[in-house]
């Protein structure tokens, strides 16, 4: 079957062409069936390939489809490379992104461009599988672009909005900053090992010095890459304002899968960052002070899709933290449970959008709770999960990166830890804000509250289940012996680099300690939520009110877009206008413009010459002679 | 050998075939003798054959040449269907005479002696002579004629007595003996060098002997023209490289300096007196003036490199023109005349038309994703390896000239509107040609390593 894993993306790539190509011809139900369906098939085929690689003995194996690129001494052949690592990413792809394409159906049945919402998510995860699946950095790079692509069209999906031009046209430009960086990774990985494939680079990279310089040159490019791309500071302004695509993309893109890419790429090249703890610390870093940055500008944001927005910026800081201090399993595991709990929070969001009729703000909401039942009994679910409560599947992933960090550095711990009470408040203000209390909306609105159909609900419990127990994939040491599923898996991946990072070494005693801190501040962070927004009923103050200290630092996402403005775009339009006027218009259309008028006048002189004549014609022919002979006489 | 046999043979039975009044017969006919022509000679293929006491090679250089000038001929008849009948009773005297003119081009492109290289040429030229003057009671056709045939004369003259003081410098016609012969310091040779590299320009239409080239074209039937600016340039110039590389390769360094010279006039004659010509016709005549000049930039690179540019340059140009001319004939037949204006809102009436035209307008220019980008990058390639740097910046800054009058025709077609324009109707002939055109342009400008490692 892995020799076949070709079909894995094909299939959704043959989707979107279906659906591209007879988006006019096609009815509404066929294309969701032909979307869903394709995604369904490559679902299976990875259940498949994850059961033989499992079953088989060897830990990747690389799938040569046909010879890409030859230049000189370098190859770049098409290939697939399918490792357990590939394996996560297969499953979380094409599962979660199958639930949502069916949740599409229900949720974009009235839209008017159904054919090509499903075309372009099809699109999506053929090329986000493509990202998973290539054998070297340079067809990684093909998917990664293709998904940037993707991610593009679906946040500008309803294009009549010039709002949402312009977000999407905001996340294609920082990410192309971060896919400056990658690229640059990409060459110094061709001038330094001759190669883009993983088989090639890491066991050469394997030999190379602990903090060698041209190692920390590529991480650190790569990482920029992952910057971009998972949306971490300082890149990090796009993912919010992604949020002007409709619900199930940003659930499926901008939540469960391509902004994870980054985390992916840094878990692929995981030896390569062992070897340079520079950049490792680099990566902690970033990804510790995006996850509570991010917290605390959720805190304050009334826009239900703004907070789950922020909170996934924030999540994958978490990752990134992971991933900064070796906890490369765990960097995966959260990525997996995160998935399943950040994937049903976006589709719970979107139920009560759609219940609502496209009203956002939690101040317009509450009182949900018996209107719609299931999505809020999953969306709590999800929310706890993400809050760290046992036996949740955010609690498995987040205690691990937590024991990791605390082993590496206890203060990374301290603010891993305040960083999670955050999460804890501002997810249980917005659950409360929206389904406790009393409605808050309109007369009208209130009289349309309805549960959502079934093609919305049923992928809302099947998603609820997975945040229930994805955890009990990774039971750490603490609990039970060799009960880390996922770590079994995933071992021959991160076999290397773990021979040259330090253990991890906490005794089984602090971790109950630390465990039980962190699930006793996560639950007097709950409380302190419920007595604020339940009990005293308090709803954030409107727009136009005046706010003050660090709220309105908060409330306004500490000026970040602002600071841009004034200090990159401002300067870049004055700069980009004196070009225009004064280098392209005077300069260079004068010269363009005067070479052009120079040749009319030639011409117009030329054609002259050709008179219809013979006995000129003979002259022209016979002074060219005469002149040949003379010129080669004087020369020679 | 076989080949030129077959072609030689097909042209006297197709005069046959007219003058029993078999006229739905000389189509299928042709295209089959062309077909059986084409693989006899791929069948010579690395034979290396010497024919009648070393006055024929036929060497992959004149297979290469003469199965694309086979297959051009090929394309043009795929085009003729219908077309000569509108202008002359006798259809089978075109077929024959184009069969003869193609005859003496397969000649040309496998002479291993300069009679058979003068043998070839007249069998061409004379064969074009009539065909240009074959609409008899069309004055302009009479002049296009008479013009070509008076200065033909001369141009023969000149190779004749370039042959002739050549013959004298190193007593043979052998192309291999000439080579050898060590006379190339005397003045005598220089001379029979300089009047026969006149004699060949006059043919290939390089500047200041290009002058009959518009005239001539503008006159002659659109497919004749077509003819001329595909068949006959290809054999003209793959024999001035032949004779070059196989006898003179030795005196480059005396006339490399000539050529250059030529080069550039012919650049610049060509594409600055294109900049203002208003009928596509005389436009593409003008063009073909300007593409001669591109290819002597690959005779200055003497050597087997030369040859691959030059076949990739003929091939993508021979492909770019039969479209081109195809086209404007259509145009002109619907429309009247060949007046850039006539293309107005081409696109909107016949898309499929529009597109191709511009595919073979882009192909011209030189345009990346289409044959004639790779003709051109490998001229200039192989003209750069001789360190001939600063032609190729003047060849360049030709180019660029070229786009604008050739994308004069994309934006009529697609910018200008026509309100009582109505859709040509094409026949299938032009239909099929048209497309494999269309996939050959592309095929070569996107894989154009299928045709340029095979010399």
């Amino acid at each position: 079957m892995i020799e076949k894993s070709w079909l894995i993306p094909l299939l959704p790539f043959l989707g979107f062409l279906i659906n591209g190509l007879g988006r006019s011809r096609i009815s509404k139900k066929t294309a969701a069936v032909i979307g869903s369906a394709s995604v369904l098939c490559s679902f299976i085929l990875s259940v498949l390939v994850f059961f033989e690689l499992q079953g088989s003995a060897e830990t990747g194996v690389t799938v040569k489809l046909f010879e890409w690129i030859r230049a000189g001494s370098l190859q770049i052949p098409f290939s697939f490379y399918v490792d357990p690592l590939t394996c996560v990413w297969l499953l979380v792809i094409t599962g979660i992104g199958f639930l949502i394409h069916v949740y599409s159906a229900g949720y974009m049945h009235a839209d008017q461009g159904f054919g090509k919402f499903f075309s372009y998510l099809n699109l999506f995860v053929f090329f986000m599988l493509i990202l998973v699946m290539g054998a070297g950095y340079a067809i990684m790079f093909i998917g990664w672009e293709g998904v940037g692509l993707c991610s593009y069209l679906l946040i500008g999906f309803w294009y009549k909005n010039d709002a949402y031009n312009d977000a999407a046209k905001k996340a294609f430009i920082m990410n192309r900053i971060g896919d400056l960086g990658f690229l640059l990774g990409i060459f110094l990985l061709i001038a330094t090992f001759g190669s883009t494939d993983f088989t090639e680079i890491f066991p050469q990279a394997a030999g190379f010095q602990s903090g060698d310089g041209r190692l920390l040159a590529i991480t650190l490019c790569l990482f920029i890459g992952a910057v971009g791309k998972s949306a971490q500071l300082p890149l990090y302004t796009w993912l919010p304002d992604a949020m002007a695509g409709p619900t199930p993309v940003s659930a499926l893109i901008h939540a469960a899968t391509m902004v994870t890419a980054g985390v992916y790429m840094v878990a692929r090249s995981n030896i390569l960052y062992a070897l340079s703890p520079v950049a490792m610390t680099v990566v902690a870093i970033t990804g510790l002070a995006t996850a509570i940055f991010a917290a605390l500008i959720a805190l304050t944001q009334n826009d239900i899709k703004k907070v789950l927005a922020y909170s996934t910026v924030s999540q994958l800081g978490y990752m990134f933290l992971a991933l900064g201090v070796g906890a490369f399993t765990g960097a995966v595991f959260h990525v997996m449970t995160h998935a399943f709990f950040k994937a049903l929070l976006f589709l719970g969001a979107g139920s009560v959008i759609h219940a609502l009729h496209d009203q956002q703000d939690m101040r317009r909401m509450g009182g949900l709770k018996k209107a719609m039942p299931v999505t809020f009994l999953t969306m709590l679910l999800a929310t706890l999960a993400i809050s760290g409560i046992p036996p949740f599947s955010g609690f498995f992933s987040k205690d691990e990166i937590l024991a990791h960090a605390f082993s590496r550095d206890p203060l990374l711990w301290v603010l891993g830890f305040a960083g999670a009470l955050l999460t804890a408040f501002y997810m249980f203000r917005m659950l409360f804000l929206t389904f406790w209390g009393d409605f808050r909306g309109t007369a009208k609105e209130k009289q349309g509250i309805h549960e959502s159909p079934a093609s919305m609900t049923v992928p809302l419990i099947l998603l609820a289940v997975l945040s229930v127990v994805g955890g009990f994939l990774g039971i750490p040491e603490v609990f039970a012996r060799q009960a880390h599923l996922l770590g079994g898996f995933l071992a021959p991946v991160f076999a290397a680099s773990q021979e040259v990072l330090p253990a991890m070494h906490v005794p089984h005693s602090t971790e109950w300690i630390l465990m039980g801190i962190s699930v006793l501040g996560v639950l007097v962070s709950i409380g302190m939520a419920w007595s604020l927004y339940v009990k005293k009923k308090r709803v954030p103050a409107e727009d136009t009110v005046q706010r003050s200290g660090l709220v309105a630092w908060s409330y306004h996402k500490f000026y970040v877009d602002e600071l841009y403005q004034a200090l990159i775009v401002r300067p870049l339009d004055a700069l980009s206008g004196f070009f225009y006027r004064v280098m392209d218009k005077r300069f260079i259309d004068g010269i363009v413009n005067g070479v052009g008028s120079t040749i009319l006048a030639f011409s117009s002189t030329l054609r002259l010459l050709q008179t219809g004549r013979i006995g000129s014609y003979l002259f022209y022919m016979v002074a060219g002679i005469i002149l040949i002979f003379l010129l080669n006489y004087l020369i020679f | 050998m076989t080949s030129l046999i077959i072609v030689s043979v097909l042209a006297v039975a197709v005069l046959y075939l007219g003058l029993f009044k078999y006229k739905t017969a000389l189509l299928p006919v042709s295209v089959t003798g062309l077909l059986a022509a084409a693989a006899m000679a791929a069948m010579d293929w690395d034979l290396e054959k010497m024919y009648f006491s070393e006055m024929m090679l036929f060497d992959n250089y004149a297979v290469a040449f003469s199965i694309l000038l086979i297959l051009t001929t090929l394309l043009i008849f795929g085009l003729s269907r219908n077309y000569f009948e509108k202008i002359s009773n006798n259809v089978a005297e075109y077929y024959a005479l184009m069969l003869f003119a193609l005859a003496g081009g397969v000649v040309m492109v496998s002479f291993h002696n300069l009679a058979m290289l003068f043998i070839g040429i007249e069998i061409l030229s004379i064969s074009l002579y009539v065909l240009a003057g074959i609409r008899r009671k069309d004055p302009a056709s009479n002049e296009a004629s008479l013009k070509y045939f008076l200065m033909g004369a001369f141009a023969t003259g000149f190779l004749l007595f370039g042959t002739a003081l050549i013959y004298g410098a190193t007593g043979s016609f052998n192309l291999a003996a000439i080579a050898s012969s060590g006379a190339f310091e005397s003045a005598l040779f220089r001379a029979g060098v300089l009047l026969m590299m006149v004699g060949l320009s006059f043919k290939v239409s390089v500047a200041p002997f290009h002058t009959w080239t518009p005239d001539v074209y503008e006159g002659s039937p659109g497919l004749i023209a077509m003819f001329m600016a595909t068949v006959v340039k290809t054999a003209g110039f793959a024999a001035f490289l032949r004779l070059f590389l196989m006898a003179f390769a030795e005196a480059s360094a005396f006339w490399a300096i000539t050529v250059a010279i030529l080069c550039i006039l012919t650049l610049f004659a060509g594409n600055i007196t294109a900049v203002f010509q208003d009928r596509f016709k005389r436009l593409l005549a003008w063009s073909s003036v300007s593409h001669a000049g591109y290819l002597l930039l690959a005779i200055l690179a003497v050597g087997f490199s030369a040859s691959s540019a030059v076949l990739v340059y003929t091939i993508a140009y021979s492909l770019a023109s039969v479209a081109a001319f195809g086209i404007m004939i259509l145009v002109s037949r619907a429309r009247g005349n060949d007046h850039l204006d006539s293309f107005n809102g081409l696109a909107r009436t016949n898309p499929f038309l529009a597109f191709t035209l511009t595919l073979a307008v882009c192909s011209l220019a030189g345009i990346p994703l289409t044959a004639g980008f790779f003709g051109k990058f490998y001229v200039f390639k192989v003209a750069l390896a001789q360190g001939y740097t600063w032609l190729v910046v003047l060849a360049v800054i030709n180019a660029m000239i070229g786009i604008y009058y050739y994308f004069k025709v994309i934006i009529a077609m697609y910018m200008k509107e026509n309100a009582n324009a109505v859709a040509i109707q094409l026949n299938p002939g032009f239909r099929l040609v048209l497309s494999i055109v269309v996939f050959l342009i592309f095929l070569f400008g996107i894989f154009p390593g299928l045709i340029a490692n095979i010399l």
